[in-house]
């Protein structure tokens, strides 16, 4: 597959000798003359190393947009004043750069930008896509900035200035400060440990213990106070709810030995445990740490819902267009869109007819006739027409804006997967304690001077750092095994219900298949023209349409050049081409007979979506166009359905194409025509049924599903929405490594249930024959410290590739 | 062991000034990206001349 991809893009290249780059002594090939030019702009300025330093890229990206002159209206003041913030000489604006996928790009940008006259300078985050930008405004504008990472082939949009800093930004800041508050306690209230624990048995002078007891007092305060505050915090909120989670017992464990730990060195009582305390919220904190840094990696919601929107829109202001940001349209105002541009917001057609593509909304994937009266939704993209729309609502409160909160409600509404292991292990420090405080009572009355030793080894052996540490070992683990195979896990308890899912349902356009239509075949109908010359006229004719099947038609370099083209809507495409009536489109628009000829060739059971071109009231030529199944689907679907999953066809399309694709596939079931309710009522309804359902999709109208089934897997490519709502998300063009993540899944799933079952072994044997007295106190740390090692050791062989 | 006495509230001082330094850090996003300075040690920040001007 390497030899004919694209250098640059790593889309397939039908004829590497046609487009190549030289590139460090040797010649690459690539697949279009955009990327061939980005290819040489980032040689020519010395920063080839990029190639050498980024990781393998996923299909597509970094290949250049065609219309770089569009970025020159943001040159504009008021396009300055909207997006940037000035401060005297100097603006600062932050840009979102779509298509930019590791580090590698980041360093591009960076380099790319501050080379810039008048950047002063450029910070990019490539987690977050953003760029931020310090430059001169005079001289250099806002949209030249735009164009210069447009070229470079990202998909470059101004973000409206941020009032405070992101919250994502705030949260990893805090919780990097808890968790450093957190282990650097532990270190030193270890060593305090350390300390003690010798002197029981060297013996110690009386002040040095009381001392050692009040500094590991001091440390293990904030730790208990600041770093462990969310979990009380957390526990609180559970309580009020009336819904206690898992940090209830937490909060209790922790409070529960920090008291007894003060109370003991305030009555100089037998045994402290802040090793204990800064231990276990040492190990809870790190795992939400890594939890946290998982989720961020998923881009934030709004940026989601903003790049389906323009980032500006043309306002009719007595009767004068002008261009203005989104953020500034109100409900009221009178709106231009042309064709290929996205609705800004929800509205009536006043002026114009239309049809729009409505499929990230609503799944179908055929354009929808808009007239005048008709209401447009945001976010759908208008084909055909020159428009002019009232707006009704905008942001938040249009149908786009209520599709993603729909989907956060449907997360918040999920079944809470029971987090077992922190769970056994706080309940198992809170019997801890109650073991420790009863064998202490006991042996003060079986041999009052063994009392405390005993004590003292039953906390040390038992200590639950082994429970911890199981799960978020090996989800950590997984994680980044999951990640080397292309799938992002940004939910960890994704992993557990991937692992136990008996059935899995894919959405069809998009996901399945490839969402590009391409020609299969032509039937010439007329034996006057040939293949060649019948494919060269349509693509002639589909210049001037934004009809997603139009898609299918485009070529390099057309022979013919059409006039006079006309865009019927819902019908097709007519044109001039040498003086002679052109159409494409519909039978009968095109000229075919009423019901067409019957289809001999035709295999049953098949209905392709047939365009023909006519010319002068007859028709000539029928394009068989097809959505193409992804690579590997096929394998995909056997090796799911031989691992034992039920798999399903889900989707808003016609019954026809998913009835044809079900059966090509093999999938036990399909469902045609589902609006986003059906779709999550199937899951519902399966769920109802015991299934663990996953569901695989992408487009904005899957994202209330997704966060309704048990796990979701969104391919990268779909729209961004259905990422962030997405447990999984799967970067690249084919579906196979949700195989491979499967079974990785269930391997972690058996490494979790193995650490369990060894830290509860080891504890059931370990823990009755330390109350009994027979651990001494070293044995006792030698056992927990060979305990934690098994566990992590266990945890890393999910990161080793299987022998198979 | 009396030492002990002096150096732990010592040691201690140094943890606060640690913890006060790594907030100062934390505070002015220092830490906001944990990704791209990775990979930045690894990037040669000289330009290299053109490839192509070698062969002419």
């Amino acid at each position: 597959m390497t030899g004919s991809a694209c250098f640059h893009c790593a889309l397939p290249v039908d004829r590497p000798d046609e487009f190549q780059v030289e590139i460090d002594g040797e010649i690459r090939s690539v697949c279009c003359p955009g990327c061939k030019a980005v290819a040489e702009l980032i040689r020519d300025t010395g920063m080839a190393g990029y190639y050498a330093m980024r990781e393998a890229p996923q299909p597509g990206a970094g290949r250049p947009a065609d219309d770089a002159a569009e970025w020159q209206i943001y040159n504009s003041a008021e396009m300055l004043a909207a997006f940037a913030e000035s401060d005297g000489a100097t603006s600062e604006a932050t840009l979102y750069a779509g298509g930019m996928y590791c580090a590698a790009c980041g360093w591009l940008i960076e380099t790319t930008l501050s080379k810039l006259n008048g950047v002063k300078s450029a910070d990019v985050n490539p987690v977050t896509h953003r760029v931020r930008v310090r430059w001169q405004p005079e001289g250099l504008g806002l949209g030249d900035i735009l164009a210069a990472l447009a070229d470079l082939g990202y998909d470059p949009q101004p973000l409206a200035p941020e009032s405070s800093a992101r919250p994502e930004v705030l949260e990893q800041r805090s919780a990097l400060k808890r968790l450093l508050v957190a282990s650097l306690g532990m270190m030193q209230v270890m060593m305090f440990a350390i300390g003690l624990y010798a002197g029981d048995f060297q013996g110690m002078e009386e002040n040095m213990q009381r001392f050692l007891r009040w500094v590991s007092f001091a440390v293990t305060t904030p730790v208990v106070l600041y770093s462990a505050r969310p979990f009380f915090a957390g526990a609180w909120r559970g309580l009020m709810t009336r819904t206690p989670g898992m940090d209830l017992p937490v909060s209790v464990a922790i409070g529960a030995a920090y008291a007894g730990s003060v109370y003991a060195t305030l009555t100089h009582g037998p045994a402290v445990w802040y090793d204990s305390v800064v231990m276990f919220v040492f190990f809870l904190t790190l795992g939400r740490f890594l939890e946290m840094r998982a989720r961020h990696r998923s881009i934030d919601r709004s940026t989601a819902l903003s790049t389906l929107l323009p980032t500006t829109v043309t306002r009719l202001e007595d009767g004068v267009e002008v261009t203005i940001p989104v953020s500034q349209v109100a409900a009221g105002d009178v709106v231009v869109v042309r064709p290929g541009e996205p609705i800004p917001a929800d509205g009536a057609l006043i002026d114009g007819d239309t049809s729009v593509d409505e499929a990230l909304l609503t799944g179908e994937s055929r354009p929808r006739t808009r007239r005048v009266g008709d209401s447009l939704v945001a976010g759908s993209v208008n084909l055909d027409g020159k428009i002019r729309m009232c707006v009704e609502t905008t942001g938040s409160d249009t149908t786009l804006g209520t599709i993603s909160r729909l989907s956060e409600r449907a997360r918040y509404a999920r079944p809470a997967f029971v987090q077992l292991a922190d769970r056994i292990a706080s309940y198992i420090v809170i019997a801890i304690l109650v073991i420790a405080a009863t064998v202490a009572s006991a042996w003060t009355f079986i041999d009052a001077d063994r009392a405390f030793v005993v004590t003292l080894s039953v906390l040390v052996v038992t200590c639950p750092c082994a429970l911890a540490l199981a799960t978020p070992a090996a989800f950590a683990a997984a994680g980044s095994r999951l990640a080397e195979m292309r799938l992002l896990v940004t939910n960890g308890n994704a992993i557990e219900a991937l692992a136990r899912a008996t059935r899995m349902l894919f959405d069809k356009t998009g996901t399945v298949t490839r969402g590009a239509p391409v020609i299969e075949r032509v039937d010439i109908l007329d034996g006057a023209w040939d293949e060649t010359s019948c494919r060269n006229l349509a693509a002639a004719l589909e210049t001037v349409s934004t009809h997603p099947l139009a898609r299918a038609f485009e070529i390099e370099d057309i022979p013919f050049s059409a006039t006079d083209q006309r865009v019927a809507i819902g019908q097709g495409v007519a044109g001039t081409i040498d003086g002679r009536r052109w159409r494409l489109g519909k039978s009968e628009f095109a000229g075919a007979r009423p019901g067409g000829r019957p289809d001999l060739n035709r295999p049953p059971g098949r209905a392709p979506a047939g365009i023909y071109l006519g010319v002068d009231g007859r028709a000539v030529a029928r394009f068989v166009v097809v959505d193409e199944l992804r690579e590997h689907s096929l394998d995909t679907f056997r090796l799911l359905q031989k691992l034992g999953l039920r798999t399903a066809l889900i989707s808003g399309d016609r019954e026809e194409p998913v009835h044809e694709l079900a059966g090509q596939l093999g999938v036990n079931d399909y469902f045609a025509e589902c609006s986003p309710e059906d779709k999550l009522d199937v899951i519902r309804k399966a769920q109802a049924g015991g299934d663990i359902v996953v569901m695989v999709g992408d487009g904005i109208n899957d994202a209330p599903v997704l966060a309704g089934a048990d796990a979701s897997i969104a391919p990268a490519h779909g729209a961004t929405l259905a990422q962030t709502s997405a447990d999984i998300i799967l970067v690249g063009e084919i579906l196979s490594p949700i195989v491979a993540g499967l079974t990785t899944a269930r391997k972690t799933m058996r490494i979790v249930r193995q650490n369990l079952a060894w830290a509860i072994v080891y504890n059931a044997a370990a823990v009755p024959l330390a109350v009994l007295g027979y651990v001494p106190p070293w044995a006792a740390a030698i056992g927990m410290s060979a305990s934690s090692l098994i566990v992590v050791l266990n945890s890393l062989r999910i990161g080793r590739k299987d022998p198979s | 062991m009396n030492v002990l006495y002096l150096l732990i509230p010592l040691a201690l001082l140094l943890l606060g000034l640690a913890v006060w330094a790594f907030f100062w850090a934390v505070g002015s996003g220092q830490f906001d990206d944990l990704d791209t300075p990775a990979m930045r040690v690894l990037m040669d920040d000289d330009e290299k001349p053109p490839p192509s001007d070698d062969d002419d």
